[in-house]
């Protein structure tokens, strides 16, 4: 049982000293409680009292860093199996997989098309992070560590699959400053794979031909003294990967079996290869259960846009919703003569607007305030979406940018009108329907009417 | 030491309900386990995979053009969408009822059902209008038509579910499809109020609400998450009927599925964009406990009907 | 002669009729003679429903008929007269299956006669929804022709099923009313008999839409009795058939009402003697409990939400009502159903076009309701949806509430037609429509006489608004059996469920116990549910057994237990809503509380959005809990710790806000005066070090109290 906030600062000696960059105790004790910060933090905690909280904080499931630099990704750490519970922390990674076996030409293709994919979504940078450069033992050596080189060149992180140990240290070689991961090990190697990965300092990938195999060797592992891993959940059929994904994370959440307690891979291509679809299917089911990196032959912009759209939604935290930034977003081409329309900055609420006002092909200024990223009620309720903050924002951003002096609000707030008509001369407020799907209409009757 | 294994078991289950009449007849529900975990226990029925067709005739997608290539007449076009591999059955959307759309005729659409229901022998679901006042009047006219055919009637809503459930669930015996948004306690809420009506719970399936990936997704798995968990942990019965989660009408209407290659050239192909976000979109309901998914594109219901046998 | 004895005659007279019907079927057709309706499956449907048994031919008949005469006991009781009706009822089934015989048509247009499942299936869904809020069975000749269809009309009218048997068919013939099942009007047959097709409708509904067992009379009877709105209007004068019918209907749940005053005996609720047949509808809507929708409101300006926001200036304004200035009020009243006549709108004083141009007026209007579920409770929950319902009307403008409200209307709305009855038009049918659950009859008086007025402010609304008040300020835990749930913000946060107490409301400051109360009589399976509080296991922190179940079942089984009044033990968990949080600081001994409003540092080290981001989301977080602003001065604030004497800092603007209750309740609970003085704010401090210093120099109790962990 994880301890509360009143329960560690018990533990502390309570100087309200600041050192560890909080007020007070309290505040310190509640960030320990949340995971946000270690005990080790506080510079006078007694050594008994440490020992004592790190068993009783040490988290379910480790965080393990791989990568460096920008390509420096955080996987596992997560506290709960279902979203609602709590929030889950580390996101899906995705890798794009290149093998040995492939040709130069096909090789080049791939890595080039990988930095096409780059755009923002909601304040996310959106693109391929990592690299799955897969060891195909009948190509030979000398074409894998060309292809690991090649790989390394993009600056994207690495994922090594590779079993041959004298194969993976010459990789590890090359790439070993990128922080990549080994994922290599198995029941018959890991000795020797264990050797390589920590002499590189690298994380290292566990495999098995079942889920007890694994678990001996993660068990086998840890013994060694490693604890810097993540496990391949990979298995013969699609059944018993989604089988040990589902089971490894929750024996390590909910059974507090911490030798699972370890983020895990999980390789479409070897499940569906050459088969895209499958493939992206695949990577959505892994997204939503449990994989930490997940593996795919393609990521263009076709899987990217819903993948990266939803592992967005699922590694939200529920508490916090998404905002998008305040702002004049032009839609439909409107200029500086179209009408202006305004919502909240919710993201659910502006996806759900937006996506009705372009589809009603009438040119639009949309208005965007910062509402604290609320629904429109809501935000309303709270006094963040009033005829204040949206008369200042009018005056202070939309004015000078755009000529016409007419606004339409949500429906549900019809009763800003007024307020807002004494807030802004000038303007012309336009009371819209309640609900997003009547816009479509209601705007092309405004047009119809000559009002906008 | 080994790893032990300790199955989440629970006693209660998801009810069955059984959709369409004889041999192609299917089965939702029945389910004593989180979704496909299979190591838990058994599934009993696996999820199913519904094929959307609509009476505004077959959408401007090329992949689905050519599938549908040479049928003329609804009657065809379900035939053809009946026997796309994987389907279970076919769900016909009645999206020209629409007053703010193409307004047909309740006659009009009901007469298209007809068609449709004669010419298939799979299960049949008919989706409405989305529009409450129309649905109210049109779905019990077709639940009325559909007499004998044991469909799903799609939807009832909080607004229009006495209508709806009165002649789909009690005066014509079909199915009601109980279509809430995105709120465990709503979808609980419809589903009391629809069985007070005299409808009985094994002839109730939920719709808890769609989105598609990207779109405020979050709070689909949380709802669906909460539900299953109610109904098995929790025995919950009003939360335990089977949940069909319409995706087609989601996914295809957003800008990655629309916009086009001439608007967005760094994108690529719009209809590769269009069935990337309809698989996506189905394999995260399966996940999240779905037991059907209703979907429009051949290669969706290809790809997802077998990732359903594998899982299984 | 008794009720019972007409009963007895009537039924025993049918039952002869029958029998020498049967007999003579019998020897016309021999005993192998089928016996159907046409297009049922249930035939024949009211014998089938009742006993369970299906009757295909002149044998089988003649066994029921059997069957029937068990029912026929003769006893004086009220059993014995209403088994006498239902074997009447069956009896007229079988006469008039009779005519069948042979697939006769015995009706013809514009009779209807036997009608088939079909019409049932499709008549049934709307009224399942209550499209079709009644069925009436209009019985005999009306007085006059005019009255018979003025009746018929004023059913129309309201979307109720008017079935026709006897002289009134030929009534609505002869004034040439247009007439069949596509206008709701469906006369049934001359033959008092023909009344057994519009019961067959009620029970093969009960069959269609209410899954019953036919043989299950028990349960038929319940369900026609509450799911079937029949009644019947039987016009004078009543021979002892009738009566015997009559019994049938009254034990199927069906009132009659009835203009015949020789010879009959009231029973309430059941038989009921309306003289005047204009007062017939009322009358049978009262007895049967149907409520009428309004879809549709009659004033000639629009209404709708979209209008809620607009303002009216001075120059467009055609008068102004004004409280601040004038006497007037708004105010709900709840009466005895019969004080109220439903739909009536009285004026009293000048109308607006009698008012001088831009002039400020006095204005008072009462709403008078009534209703079985109606609790004075409810009162000040409907009151204040009038800022929004007199809002929504286009061209006129609303704010303040209970005798402090200001109305313009709008010069357009004025020459548009706007009156003061508008108003009245406007109240009636949206305390109608959406408290539908409590009210079922309602009525409007506008006061803008100046003298009306100010009495109706100062001795019946100012009084009334006082008492409330006091009862609110007297609610408290103790006082009351059930506290409700309130589960409106899982959306957000998918474990939390708020315990509502008279003392402790909401978190979001915006449910009081009263509030809940109403929301779970408008709307049984919504948000807000009744907690029982029978089994305490700890009355000084606040928890019960049955609370603690609640919870779990609402929280999805997340929560298991929860104190009312403690933070420490058990506390109640947060959504994210809460307008204020409050959390332990240790080194005073107390705790500090911080809104919503105030973005600063407090004493703890964490800022509001810190404190929240811990102590949200539906986990129970010791030390720390989400509240409303009203709660601080609550006799239960952190009863279990000391209650409000721990409370050591606030942000001053709260501080101000919370004072009067809060200084009342440390007077009374401590004998303390004026405690908020010994309360810091950040202008005194926001470290845990200085705000000590604070409290010692004020004495504060916190310092002095036993420690908190």
């Amino acid at each position: 049982m994880a301890l509360t906030g009143i329960q560690i600062f018990k533990m502390l000696p309570k100087k309200n000293c600041k050192e560890c960059g909080c007020p007070t105790c309290m505040a310190f004790s509640m960030k320990v409680a949340q995971g946000a910060m270690k005990i080790e933090q506080c510079p006078y905690v007694s050594e008994e009292a440490k020992a004592e909280l790190s068993e009783a904080t040490a988290p379910p499931m480790k965080t393990i860093k791989v990568g460096c630099g920008e390509g420096e990704y955080t996987l596992g750490g997560e506290t709960v199996l279902f979203r609602h519970e709590k929030t889950f922390v580390n996101k899906t990674r995705y890798a794009v997989a290149l093998c040995s076996c492939m040709d130069d030409a096909e090789i080049d293709a791939k890595i080039a098309a990988i930095p096409a994919v780059d755009y923002e979504r909601i304040g996310e940078r959106m693109h391929v992070e990592m690299i799955y450069v897969n060891y195909d033992a009948a190509s030979g050596t000398d074409k894998y560590l060309e292809l690991v080189k090649k790989a390394a060149a993009t600056g994207k992180t690495l994922v090594l699959g590779c079993d041959d140990v004298e194969v993976a240290k010459a990789a590890l070689e090359i790439c070993k400053d990128g922080k990549p991961v080994l994922n290599g090990a198995n029941a018959s190697n890991y000795e020797a794979m264990n050797e390589a990965a920590k002499a590189a300092g690298v994380v290292l990938g566990v495999g098995g031909a079942s889920l007890d195999e694994i678990y001996d060797t993660v068990a086998a592992l840890e013994k060694a003294g490693n604890k810097n891993l993540v496990i391949d959940a990979t298995g013969a059929s699609l059944k018993e990967t989604y089988g040990n994904a589902v089971q490894i994370r929750r024996a390590a959440l909910k059974d507090q079996d911490r030798t699972f307690g370890y983020p895990t891979i999980v390789n479409t291509v070897k499940l569906a290869k050459g088969d895209r679809y499958m493939q992206e299917a695949l990577v959505s089911l892994f997204t939503m259960k449990y994989g930490s990196i997940v593996v795919l032959e393609n990521l263009g912009y076709a899987e990217a846009l819903p993948l990266f759209g939803l592992r967005q939604n699922v590694f939200t935290d529920p508490q916090k919703p998404m905002k998008v930034e305040p702002g004049l977003y032009p839609l439909n081409g409107a200029d500086e003569n179209s009408v202006c329309v305004t919502t909240v900055d919710f993201a659910l609420t502006y996806f759900v607007v937006s996506g009705e006002l372009e589809r009603s092909g009438v040119p639009l200024n949309l208005v965007i305030n910062d509402a604290g990223g609320l629904s429109v009620l809501t935000s309303w309720a709270a006094g963040k979406f009033s005829g204040n903050s949206i008369s200042a924002f009018i005056k202070e951003n939309i004015e000078s940018k755009v000529k016409s002096r007419k606004l339409i609000i949500p429906g549900k707030v019809a009763v800003l009108k007024g307020d807002l008509e004494s807030k802004l001369p000038g303007w012309e407020i336009i009371v819209a329907p309640q609900e997003a799907v009547q816009l479509v209409k209601f705007l092309k009757d405004l047009q119809e009417a000559g009002e906008i | 030491m080994p790893f032990n294994r300790k199955p989440q078991k629970f006693n209660a289950s998801i009810k069955e309900v059984t959709i369409g009449c004889g041999e192609k007849a299917v089965t939702l529900g029945g389910e004593s386990v989180f979704p496909f975990y299979t190591f838990d226990g058994d599934m009993k029925n696996a999820p199913k995979v519904g094929v959307e067709i609509s009476d505004m005739g077959i959408p401007e997608v090329a992949g689905i053009k050519a599938y549908y290539e040479g049928c003329t007449t609804m009657a065809e076009i379900a035939k053809k969408a009946a026997a796309m591999e994987g389907a279970d059955f076919v769900c016909l959307r009645l999206e020209g009822g629409d007053p703010n759309g193409a307004n047909k005729s309740t006659e009009e659409l009901v007469a298209i059902v007809k068609e449709v229901a004669d010419a298939i022998d799979v299960p049949l679901a008919v989706e409405g209008s989305k529009n409450v006042e129309k649905d109210a009047e049109l779905l019990p006219k077709v639940a009325e038509a559909l007499q004998g055919k044991n469909a799903l009637i799609l939807s009832a809503r909080e607004e229009d579910y006495k209508a709806v459930g009165a002649a789909a669930g009690l005066a014509y015996d079909q199915k009601v499809g109980a279509e809430s948004a995105v709120d465990i306690n709503l979808a609980k809420q419809l589903n009391v109020v629809v069985t007070q009506l005299g409808v009985k719970p094994e002839s109730i399936v939920m719709n808890v609400g769609s989105a598609a990936a990207g779109y405020g997704y979050e709070y689909v798995v949380s709802t669906m998450d909460r539900i299953k968990a109610a109904a098995l942990a929790q025995g919950d019965a009003m939360l335990q009927m089977p949940i069909v989660t319409p995706v087609s009408s989601e996914t295809w209407n957003v800008k990655e599925a629309m916009a086009s290659e001439a608007d967005m050239p760094e994108w690529g192909p719009v209809e590769e964009r269009g069935i990337s976000m309809e698989i996506m979109t189905a394999a995260a309901d399966l996940a999240s406990g779905s037991d059907a998914v209703i979907v429009m594109h051949p290669q969706t219901v290809a790809t997802i009907s077998k990732m359903i046998k594998d899982l299984m | 002669m008794t009720l019972f004895e007409r009963v007895f005659n009537g039924n025993n007279a049918v039952y002869g009729l029958t029998e020498q019907a049967i007999d003579g079927a019998i020897a016309q057709y021999g005993e192998e003679k089928a016996v159907s309706f046409p297009d049922t499956a249930y035939s024949l449907p009211c014998y089938y429903s009742v006993t369970g048994v299906k009757v295909t031919n002149l044998k089988e008949l003649k066994e029921a008929l059997g069957v029937v005469k068990t029912l026929m006991t003769r006893e004086p009781r009220l059993n014995d007269a209403f088994m006498s009706g239902v074997a009447t009822a069956l009896c007229a089934e079988f006469i008039e299956a009779l005519k069948y015989i042979d697939g006769a048509a015995p009706y013809q247009q514009p009779l209807y006669g036997h009608l088939p499942d079909a019409v049932i299936r499709e008549l049934g869904v709307p009224l399942v929804t209550g499209d079709i809020p009644g069925v009436a069975v209009i019985l005999g000749s009306a007085p006059t022709v005019q009255e018979g269809v003025d009746l018929v009309k004023s059913y129309q009218a309201q979307g109720i099923l008017v079935t026709l048997v006897g002289g009134i068919c030929d009534q609505v013939a002869e004034a040439g009313m247009n007439t069949g099942a596509n206008v709701r009007v469906i006369p049934l047959g001359k033959d008092v008999t023909a009344v057994i097709h519009v019961v067959s409708v009620a029970l093969r509904a009960a069959l269609i839409f209410g899954n019953i067992t036919p043989g299950d009379s028990k349960a038929l009877m319940e369900y026609t009795m509450q799911r079937v709105p029949a009644f019947v209007n039987a016009f004078a004068p009543l021979d002892d058939v009738i009566v015997a019918c009559g019994a049938g209907a009254i034990a199927l749940g069906f009132p009659v009402i009835t203009n015949e005053t020789e010879n009959i005996f009231r029973v309430p609720k059941s038989l009921i003697v309306q003289e005047d047949v204009s007062k017939f509808n009322a009358t049978s809507l009262e007895a049967r409990d149907i409520k009428i929708k309004i879809t549709k409101i009659d004033i000639p300006v629009a209404f709708a939400s979209a209008f809620e926001g607009e303002i009216i200036r001075r120059g467009d304004m055609q008068v102004e009502f004004d409280g601040s200035r004038v006497d007037c009020a708004e105010l709900v009243q709840t009466k005895d159903a019969s004080e109220v006549e439903d739909h009536k709108i009285t004026i009293v004083g000048p109308d607006v076009d009698e008012m001088e141009l831009g002039s400020k007026n006095s204005i008072a209007y009462v709403v008078d309701v009534a209703g079985k579920s109606m609790q004075p409770d409810f009162e000040p929950v409907i009151e204040r949806k009038f800022h929004n319902y007199i809002n929504c009307i286009e061209g006129v403008y609303h704010t303040g509430q209970r005798d402090m409200q200001r109305i313009r209307i709008s010069k357009n709305a004025f020459a548009a037609g706007f009156r003061l009855k508008h108003i009245g038009e406007v109240l009636y049918a949206s305390v109608k429509n959406e408290f539908e659950a409590v009210v079922d009859k309602c009525q409007v008086t506008i006061y803008t006489d100046p003298a009306e007025c100010t009495r109706i402010r100062h001795e019946v609304a100012i009084p009334t608004f006082e008492k409330r008040d006091d009862r609110l300020n007297n609610l408290t835990d103790e006082s009351v059996d059930v506290y409700y749930s309130c589960i409106l913000c899982q959306a957000f946060s998918p474990s939390h469920v708020c315990v509502v107490t008279p003392e402790r409301l909401g978190l979001c400051g915006a449910v009081s116990w009263l509030d809940a109360k109403a929301t779970n009589e408008l709307d049984p399976n919504g948000p807000c549910q009744v907690i029982t509080k029978e089994r305490p296991i700890d009355e000084r922190i606040g928890e019960y057994e049955d609370v603690n179940e609640a919870v779990k079942k609402f929280s999805q089984g997340a929560l298991e237990d929860v104190s009312l009044y403690s933070i420490m033990e058990k506390p109640m968990t947060s959504c994210g809503c809460f307008e204020c949080i409050c959390g332990i600081e240790p080194f005073s001994n107390g705790v500090c509380i911080t809104n919503r409003e105030y973005a600063g540092m407090t004493p703890l080290g964490m800022t509001f959005p810190e404190l929240a981001s811990m102590t949200g989301g539906g986990v129970q977080t010791p030390g720390f809990m989400g509240h409303g602003k009203h709660f601080i001065g609550s006799k239960k604030f952190m009863k279990a710790e000391g209650g409000v004497a721990r409370i050591v800092w606030m942000p001053k603007e709260l501080k101000e806000t919370v004072a009067e209750r809060l200084n009342q309740t440390a007077k009374e609970l401590y004998g303390i005066d004026n405690f908020t003085d010994m309360i810091g704010d950040e202008t005194i401090a926001t470290d845990p070090e200085t705000l000590v210093e604070f409290l010692t120099e004020k004495g504060h109790p916190a310092l002095g109290m036993d420690p908190m962990m």
